[in-house]
């Protein structure tokens, strides 16, 4: 991110209502062609921002840049920006073919150039061309969001925006929709910024993840990054189920560590965070070993998690359906896991939880 | 359930049927039976001779149905440029105020239209609210603006505003703000929403106020009597005077479906285009 | 996007002004009415209250809101009734004629009232009826009645089926549902309902013109003055009606929110 200049920046931005901070001075750059996605609870400032961005509100202090041109103190029908809405916006009134012309109509562009970009962009996004004349009302859930991203695309938008367009859809038609939009990204090369509650959709899609937390970023880091390493159980308990282990003065209560990781962890305090598919049933050897009884077992498809009773408290693993354990609820375990595996938060980012 | 919902629905619509049957369909038949009659008769068992519908065009009755109609529709054009900024506000700006403006609105439909529009007599002539009072503090009368046709518009947009103004805010308030914002976001400026967002999606509001104004404003007599010193002579006063002065029901009874068929039909084609359903928001 | 501020004041200030434009006859009315002088002319100069007395004590005043009271608490009552049964075939039930029915209840609202109520003299002529203060009922629920039903019928469309199968599929009988679940849940658009035919009867002058025959009702009575030249008791008993409708609405909305107390899940 730092080798070109960034496309977009947010420099201190902050907006307030009324008594109610939504944005407390964020800090943002996004690189040309980037996929990022913002990705937080609601009420944490997501939509306040993502309204910022394309105009909708104007912010109560700092500034918004799109290369050099600060653009906050441009309204929305003026920036070169565009946003896909949740609820799509498609205009009832016009044909899918007008929909998509809209943009270039208000630009003055003429009949014939508007039509050939409509179907041009009806290819980009494998629509059929007679779409052209259809009526919104005609079209399937996962076709009118095809019209509404090239409706967004038609004025060729230095970035487009998307507020969770996904998240009304049922689970099968988002998982293919989640995969063309990646896609369409690879295919346009635009820069597109991504708001959505859900953190399964951003890893799909995204090169880099923002995470929000009450109007602040908690952590901006691509995807693999912030799944292993959280900044704080607040960004680990977002990315899935998680085992949170307090670490005092390098000892875990209720549990053993091998010399390798008494050494590592020596003298140091805080949260150690531990996925449940780093953790192995009755290992042959580990670096941190717990016992403990079966409390709860699930089938998850091709995997099985189960509730563990440890002196440490309760625990979640998961592991292969080969892998599981014989016997039942009640069952005796030995669990253990690498000393890879394990990521401490350490004590100052701790208090936050 | 299917079965009984049917029965229930007749019974339940039985007695307002065979009311409005008797007390609306039937005499609107009488009128349209005593309209055929010869001129000057008070029963119907005479041959019919269409001699009213003569009279109704040879002596220049039209000029009376012409009037109501373009006092009509200029009252309509000007109700939807004064309710438009109204409306949208009520719908889409104001959040408390526009229950007041609800509640102050409807309440001015229970005093009687004469007594309100007397009130304008009274505020609008010499010696009455405003011109006694800017003679009183500025020393300068001024005539009345009164007793001509323009005073006649203003009457019918002041007693018909209601009647544009909420079906419009109706119409407004089903526009969807994601429409509005998304066409903003797209590089629509203010005057592109109003013209290709705004006024297409509203015009089911529109349509329906504006029917109710002009049909309405079309049958109206009582402001061209009182404001308008019958400046003007509209249609359902000329169907007044045949029945009471001029004692003719025949005559009376043509002008009356003349009224009836310019009212009835743009009526009924609104109507047969208006999904009740839709509109009132019914369940399942 | 948003609405900015000074256009949001804008706004306000223009519906303020549209209400002052809506009420500004009536302060003209209201004035008048405390006038002391028998030709009226503004600025007033002397206030009194006699003219308000005069027609209190007058017998053609009391006989009018006599009549005037009876038409309306009896079209009251009746569209109350009609607009509930109405309401029901109007938006609950599914039935065969039910769009053909929404559109004959339209009909009246539209039609002309001055030409409505030559009809029906003419009607009542036909059937050998001499018009009074009775016919002038019939006459008032032509208009008043389907506008009760649509009111009713807001309420009723907002009505889930659900309750009443609910109802059913514990055993209630066809009487039951309504006793139980129907007329309470409809009941606030019923009041409502019969505040507005209220008001519209006790307001309306076209069609009472035609139909009262020998009798009259407190409009009928101030057309007539107001036709033949000006009296002070006109813009008096013009007072005294608004006064009736602004009390008959003061008496719904102390109604209204009785019931809310009394029945707070409601």
């Amino acid at each position: 991110m730092s080798d070109a200049s960034p496309i977009l920046r947010i420099n201190a931005l902050t907006k307030t209502f009324d008594d109610f901070t939504a944005l407390h001075g964020i800090d943002l750059d996004v690189a040309e062609g980037e996929f990022l996605a913002i990705v937080g609870p609601s009420g944490s400032g997501k939509t306040t921002l993502i309204r910022l961005l394309v105009g909708m509100d104007d912010p109560t202090d700092g500034a918004i840049w799109l290369r050099d041109q600060r653009i906050d103190v441009i309204p929305a029908n003026r920036r070169p920006t565009c946003m896909v809405f949740q609820s799509l916006a498609l205009f009832p009134h016009r044909t899918v073919g007008q929909n998509i012309e809209f943009p270039l109509k208000l630009r003055g562009v003429a009949a014939k150039a508007r039509k050939d970009r409509a179907l041009e962009l009806l290819d980009l996004l494998r629509l059929p061309r007679d779409y052209y004349a259809k009526r919104i009302q005609q079209c399937s859930g996962g076709e009118k969001q095809r019209v509404a991203l090239a409706r967004a695309l038609a004025f060729d938008p230095e970035i487009l925006f998307f507020d969770e367009p996904l998240s009304a859809l049922d689970y099968r038609l988002r998982k293919t929709l989640e995969k063309e939009l990646k896609d369409l990204h690879r295919r346009t090369g635009k820069t597109f910024i991504y708001i959505t509650h859900s953190l399964e959709e951003a890893m799909v899609m995204s090169d880099r993840i923002a995470i929000m937390r009450a109007g602040r970023f908690e952590q901006i880091a691509p995807a693999e990054e912030i799944y292993a390493r959280p900044v704080s159980p607040f960004v680990a308990e977002f990315m899935g189920e998680v085992n949170f282990l307090p670490l005092r003065a390098g000892m875990v209560a209720g549990a053993a560590l091998s010399s390798a990781a008494q050494a590592a962890l020596a003298g140091q305090g805080g949260t150690l965070v531990l996925r449940p598919e780093s953790l192995r049933l009755n290992p042959q050897a580990a670096d941190l070993t717990l016992t403990g009884t079966v409390a709860a077992a699930y089938l998850l498809g091709s995997r099985m998690q189960y509730r563990i009773d440890s002196p440490a408290g309760e625990l979640t693993v998961e592991v292969l359906r080969e892998d599981a354990v014989a016997g039942g609820i009640g069952a005796p375990v030995t669990l253990g896991c690498d000393l890879a595996a394990l990521h401490l938060i350490a004590e100052a980012r701790d208090a936050a939880a | 359930m299917r079965r009984r919902e049917r029965q229930l629905g007749a019974l339940y619509a039985l007695p307002l049927s065979v009311f409005l049957g008797l007390t609306f369909l039937a005499p609107i038949l009488l009128v349209a039976g005593f309209s055929m009659m010869p001129e000057k008769v008070f029963d119907l068992a005479h041959m019919p001779d269409f001699s009213a519908y003569r009279t109704v065009l040879a002596q220049g009755y039209w000029k009376s149905v012409a009037w109501s109609l373009v006092l009509a529709a200029l009252a309509t054009l000007i109700l939807l440029a004064v309710c438009w900024p109204l409306a949208y506000a009520m719908a889409k700006v104001f959040r408390r105020f526009t229950l007041v403006l609800t509640i102050g609105v409807v309440m001015t439909l229970f005093v009687s239209e004469n007594i309100r529009l007397f009130g304008w007599v009274l505020t609008l002539m010499k010696g009455g609210l405003i011109e006694g009072y800017v003679r009183h503090w500025t020393g300068i009368g001024f005539d009345a603006p009164l007793y001509n046709v323009p005073v006649i518009v203003f009457g019918l947009v002041y007693v018909y505003l209601p009647f544009m103004l909420f079906p419009l805010a109706q119409g407004i308030s089903m526009v969807p703000d994601d429409a509005r914002q998304a066409a903003f976001d797209l590089g629509a400026t203010r005057w592109q929403i109003l013209r290709e967002i705004e006024l297409p999606l509203a015009m089911p509001g529109i349509m329906v106020g504006s029917l109710l104004s002009f049909v309405l404003a079309a049958g109206a007599m009582a402001e061209s009597k009182l404001l308008g010193g019958r400046a003007v002579i509209t249609i359902a006063d000329e169907v007044q005077t045949a029945f009471t002065y001029g004692q003719n029901w025949p005559l009376g009874s043509a002008l009356a479906m003349v009224l009836i068929a310019i009212i009835g039909t743009l009526a009924i084609w609104a109507i047969s285009k208006a999904d009740l359903d839709a509109m009132m928001g019914r369940k399942s | 996007m948003k609405t900015s501020r000074l256009a949001s004041a804008l706004l306000v200030a223009y519906g303020i002004a549209v209400l002052a434009f809506l009420y500004l006859p009536l302060v003209s009315v209201g004035l008048a009415s405390v006038s002391k002088a028998r030709y009226l002319s503004f600025p007033i100069r002397r206030y009194n209250t006699e003219w308000y007395g005069e027609a209190l004590a007058s017998d053609t005043v009391q006989g009018l809101l006599w009549i005037s009271l009876k038409v309306a608490g009896i079209v009251t009552v009746s569209s109350m009734v009609i607009g509930f049964l109405g309401a029901l075939a109007f938006a609950r039930y599914s039935w065969r004629f039910r769009k053909p029915f929404q559109k004959l209840i339209l009909l009246p609202i539209f039609f002309p009232q001055t030409v409505l109520g030559l009809a029906l003299l003419m009607w009542f002529n036909a059937l050998g009826i001499v018009p009074s203060w009775k016919t002038a009922i019939v006459a008032h629920l032509v208009w008043i009645a389907p506008i009760a039903t649509l009111i009713v019928s807001i309420r009723a469309f907002g009505f889930d089926p659900a309750l009443e199968e609910a109802a059913r599929d514990m055993g209630a009988t066809q009487w039951q549902v309504l006793r139980e679940v129907t007329i309470p849940l409809l009941m606030p658009g019923v009041v409502s309902a019969g505040l507005f035919a209220f008001l519209l009867s006790w307001g309306n002058f076209p069609l009472s013109l035609f139909t009262t025959g020998a009798d009259s009702t407190l409009p009928e009575w101030l057309f007539a003055k107001m036709i033949s030249g000006y009296s002070p008791l006109v813009p008096t008993v013009g007072m005294l009606t608004v006064a009736g409708s602004a009390g008959m609405v003061a008496a719904g909305l102390i109604l209204a929110w009785a019931l809310r107390r009394l029945r707070p899940t409601t």
